[in-house]
């Protein structure tokens, strides 16, 4: 393992390695992987890093949550007097056991339901903990203090709208709804603008499961579709690789390639979406690797500085981003194993660099 | 009536459900939009294809007082009709799948095509051949022989069709030319599609439009065609040159009806912006003339002959008459005559010459807890007040406020929901099905709910069975007669006796149709003792409405939902807490019932209660409902009030119910108090 740490410093090189920016493996506690790699994917999405680290000096003294764990073992790992190493997450580990049944155990897990959880957590820690007078006083007008966003919404949520218009009296009619990460269908060989762009497709509801419209008080035929009217800070895009086959009665892993590219603009916007021009960087990416969901192992790459680098567990290694390509996903349907993208972190370009607060205009809840 | 098209058949796997719809006997007024209009010059009548599921005939040459007739067999939304046969025919094409033959003079619907699957939305008239074809949601264009269609009988039923292949879009416009030469489609498909009906061939495919096309208009000799369609513009295409010639960007929204001279030189076009707009085809330069701004969206026109007026129909209920200008007119337009903006046109007609009135439609409904009353609103924001056992309105209530007419009559009992309520006709349709609204869950004291004088013997009444029996009871009547009569397993005679709680008006339309609204069969209530109806019915009532109208065969009867609940002393009577029992009980008990179980068994079986001086009791004619009372949240429960309600409306969870009791003193030479 040392040998190992001393290889990194040598391949990134004394005079390159970035200040103030350390590199440490977490170990696992029997099939922990799927926390592990997510926590570092989350770790390098700055903004959200930021955040954590401010609300661990700002709440020094407050009763273990999900959030002072994670909290701890961000400011330990940024706190480090070496710069590369391993750390032990137990304490969250330990908590997270205690916070959420399903996780109790030492089976593998799936790292989006992971994830998922861990920001609706985070999010409700946040609104727990906040002033109670504060959400007294607004008590009288409904949307009370629960609405207002935490700076976990700020990070991750966007809005997506979805448009129905009925085909018989052609009135359109519009649904908001906030999401955390967009779960999107992959077919073989494509990209992730394909995949986003058949996410967006037009649905005809139509035979047995038409649209109820309250204008023509009867079931008539509609187009329906989803497009994002608000982007997030950082889009998490959950590839569905784990399809349920009813012929085998279990989740089948697909290990379609799906190319995803290091920038990334969505061009399934609304009409009205705030900010249709967002360009995206890649920041992390949750690869899994293996052949089903519920065996195999989860590893994450993440962009730090200028380079990439592969946490998989305690191993930290430096990778060339040509190696990127090698998680896209196999061509053909033959091979059951493979490592293969599995949530992708964009980071959008415009708040990079600037102050998240002063970037991100405030939108009321809906 | 005569019979069906062998072809689409009462199959399918989906559950047969029993529909009604509360009405007039005679219905004389359109009480939703309307979907199309036919002329007959000869007669000079209008037929109007309504979604209240009637096709209407109007005399026009008496405007005071039009009606003539109704053509009732349909039971959704009537989407199009086509006169032929000289006037003799229609035909009509409806959201309940069929395609219906009709003898035009006398009404009287001759028989029914069944071989579409999903809503028919188009029909097209081939003149010279008398071919009509029909196109719908289910993608498939079908041609008939009208002459064919007219002699179908109840023997004589199949008929040949051909179809036209290749659509894998829902049809929304169809359009034959007289001799019968081409047949064009229109669909979400965005694209115009001509088939050859002579050898059902495919003879191009015309692309163009960004949206469905709904509207389709051709000419005599197919070379040229018109299309309206949902992206707001119409098209004059050429197919002989299999290109579209120009495109009329007039209608600020979805085009949805066109109509054209005979000799093509003029089209009039309308749709959701509710302008009806005349556009000279002969000088497409020339901006349209506006001749007339509608109240809703436009569904259909149609022209007089001499071109002097058209009539309108829109998706309200009225369908006016509006005067035409002659063809040569110019467009009265505020600005210089290169403007095309109809928006700044004043329209040729200010008000119609006259108006067919239509009545309004039930837009708004709101169940009564004791599901059985319903309130309603409708199009002209009048209230009324409804009784579905009875299938009848009880009450106008006139223009008053809806939701204060719902919290005058919020009553605190729970039934559980029975039917479910279908407002696509404008009218009330009533579904009973064994879905999640099982139209058997419901049961009642017939004496609290007024079915059986307070003389009589209360009992227990499933609402289900007792409506049941009456929208069937002409065709049990004779069954109830003959000792060895059986349907479906179970003897009729049986029930004769409790079997008329209520009586249903004889012109209620009885329809059954699968759950997804493929119609079966539709009738009358008061003709269900016909000898071929009788016959029919006996096809067609499906087993778990037999079941449910024997209620008393029925062997789902003992398994009528049940409420677990735990009966406790309360705490101010200082009675030991016994051992704690969960009980379970139907979940329409009556509380009194409660209060006697508790007299008889909790508090007998104790020593030092009541129940030990019983014998001794001088007053042992004292209800126990004097005896105990029973509380649910420290609130007294009144002796009638059922199991449901109290879990419903006082306990107020999903946990199991408590309740307590308390014995109550007997009051020394108090016979019977309230």
């Amino acid at each position: 393992m040392g040998a190992n740490v001393s290889q990194l410093e040598r391949d990134i090189g004394a005079e390159q390695f970035p200040p103030n920016e350390h590199y440490f493996g977490l170990i696992n506690y029997g099939n922990t992987c799927y926390s592990n790699s997510v926590l570092q994917a989350l770790y390098f999405c700055k903004p959200f890093r930021e955040k954590v680290l401010e609300y661990k000096s700002k709440n020094k003294r407050t009763k273990e949550t999900l959030l002072s764990c994670l909290a701890d073992l961000f400011h330990s790992i940024a706190t480090q007097k070496k710069k590369v190493g391993t750390i032990a997450p137990k304490k969250f580990i330990a908590r997270l056991r205690k916070e959420k049944e399903e996780f109790d155990n030492y089976l593998q897990q799936d790292a989006h339901e992971f994830l998922n959880f861990l920001i609706n957590h985070i999010n409700e820690v946040i609104l727990s903990e906040r002033p109670q007078n504060n959400s007294k006083s607004k008590m009288n007008d409904s949307s009370s203090s629960q609405q207002e966003p935490t700076w976990v919404h700020e990070i991750f949520q966007g809005v997506l709208t979805s448009e129905t218009k009925c085909l018989n009296c052609e009135t359109k009619s519009s649904k908001d709804e906030d999401f955390f990460d967009l779960q999107v269908d992959i077919d073989q060989n494509t990209s992730i603008t394909h995949c986003l762009k058949c996410f967006s497709n037009t649905e005809t509801l139509c035979s047995d499961n038409k649209f109820k419209c309250d204008n023509c008080c009867s079931y008539q035929e509609a187009q329906k579709r989803m497009r994002v009217k608000k982007q997030p800070m950082i889009l998490a895009l959950h590839l569905k690789r784990f399809k349920y086959m009813e012929q085998y009665n279990r989740h089948i892993k697909v290990s379609h390639r799906v190319v995803f590219p290091l920038e990334l603009r969505l061009f399934n916007c609304s009409d009205d979406a705030v900010n249709p021009d967002r360009m995206y960087n890649l920041v992390a990416v949750v690869i899994h690797c293996g052949s089903g969901p519920n065996r195999g192992h989860y590893i994450s790459i993440v962009k730090s500085h200028d380079f990439w680098l592969l946490f998989d567990d305690e191993v930290v290694d430096k990778i060339d981003q040509s190696a990127i390509e090698d998680f896209y996903g196999l061509t053909s349907d033959i091979q059951k194993s493979s490592e293969t993208g599995y949530i992708l972190f964009y980071q959008c370009r415009d708040v990079a660099d600037s102050k998240l607060s002063n970037s991100e205009p405030k939108v009321n809840g809906k | 009536m005569a019979l069906t098209h062998k072809a689409g058949g009462q199959g399918g796997r989906k559950k047969v459900q029993v529909s009604f719809v509360i009405r007039e006997e005679e219905e004389k007024q359109h009480r939703a939009g309307v979907n199309s209009l036919q002329y007959d010059p000869l007669l000079d009548r209008l037929y109007s294809a309504g979604r209240d599921s009637i096709i209407r005939i109007w005399n026009c040459k008496n405007p005071k007082d039009p009606y003539l007739q109704s053509m009732e067999h349909h039971f959704d939304w009537v989407n199009d009709i086509v006169l032929c046969c000289g006037g003799k025919n229609l035909i009509s094409a409806s959201a309940d799948t069929t395609v219906k033959v009709w003898n035009a003079h006398k009404g009287f619907c001759m028989s029914t095509l069944r071989t579409h699957k999903d809503y028919v939305r188009a029909l097209a008239y081939a003149k010279d051949k008398e071919q009509v074809a029909s196109a719908g949601l289910d993608k498939a264009v079908f041609l008939w022989d009208v002459n064919t269609l007219t002699q179908l009988t109840a023997n004589n039923n199949t008929v040949t069709t051909s179809t036209m292949t290749g659509s894998n879009n829902s049809i929304y416009s169809l359009a034959m030319n007289p001799p019968g030469t081409v047949i064009i489609s229109g669909s979400t498909e965005k694209v115009l599609r001509v088939w050859d009906p002579r050898t059902s061939n495919k003879l191009m495919k015309l692309i163009g439009h960004t949206d469905n096309v709904k509207a389709l208009v051709v000419n005599k000799d197919a070379s040229q065609c018109i299309s309206g369609s949902s992206d707001g513009t119409i098209k004059l295409w050429s197919l002989g040159q299999q290109r579209c010639i120009h495109t009329f960007r007039i209608h600020e929204e979805g085009v949805w009806a066109l109509a054209v001279n005979e000799s093509f030189t003029h089209v009039i076009s309308s749709g959701r912006d509710c302008k009806v707009l005349m556009t000279d085809l002969r000088n497409m330069s020339k901006p349209p003339v506006l001749v007339c701004t509608e109240k809703a969206p436009v569904l259909k026109m149609v022209t007089t002959p001499d071109q002097a007026g058209i009539w309108v129909a829109t998706s309200e209920s009225d369908i006016n008459y509006w005067a035409l200008p002659k063809k040569d007119i110019s467009p009265v337009a505020s600005g210089d005559g290169n403007d095309s903006d109809v928006c700044d046109l004043k329209p040729y007609c200010s008000a119609p010459v006259f108006t067919i009135k239509g009545a309004p439609a039930i837009r708004k409904v709101h169940t009564l807890n004791d599901k059985r009353m319903i309130l309603t609103q409708d199009s002209d924001k009048n209230v009324a007040l409804y009784d579905v056992l009875e299938a009848r309105k009880l009450e106008d209530l006139g223009q008053v406020d809806f939701e204060e007419e719902i919290e005058k009559r919020h009553r605190r009992i729970y039934v559980p929901t029975w039917f479910n309520i279908d407002l696509k006709t404008g009218m009330l349709t009533i579904h009973l099905t064994q879905d999640e609204n099982d139209c058997l869950a419901a049961c009642v004291s017939s004496r609290e709910v007024g079915l059986t004088c307070p003389e009589e013997p209360d009992m227990r009444v499933n609402y289900g069975t007792v409506l049941l029996r009456a929208l069937l009871e002409h065709w049990l009547d004779p069954f109830t007669k003959d000792e060895d009569a059986e349907i479906g397993g179970h003897q009729i005679r049986q029930i004769a006796n409790d079997f008329r709680l209520v009586r249903v008006p004889g012109h209620t339309p009885l329809i059954f149709s699968d759950v997804g609204g493929r119609a079966f069969h539709r009738l009358l209530v008061k003709d269900a003792g016909g000898e071929n109806e009788s016959t029919l019915l006996k096809e067609t009532v499906p087993q778990w409405v037999l079941d449910g109208i024997c209620d008393k065969n029925n062997p789902a009867k003992n398994q009528f939902p049940k409420i677990a609940f735990f009966l406790q002393p309360h705490p101010s009577t200082g009675i030991k807490h016994m051992k704690k029992d969960r009980l379970a009980a139907n979940d329409f008990i009556q509380m009194f019932k409660v209060a006697e179980h508790v007299y008889e068994k909790v508090l007998g079986s104790d020593g030092n209660s009541p129940g030990s001086e019983r014998a001794e009791d001088p007053d042992n004619n004292i209800p126990s409902k004097d005896r105990v009372e029973l509380l649910c949240n420290d609130e007294v429960l009144p002796p009638y009030m059922d199991l449901r309600t109290v879990k419903h409306f006082i306990w107020k969870s999903s946990a199991d119910l408590i309740l307590h009791f308390k014995p109550i003193k007997p009051i020394p030479n108090s016979t019977q108090r309230s």
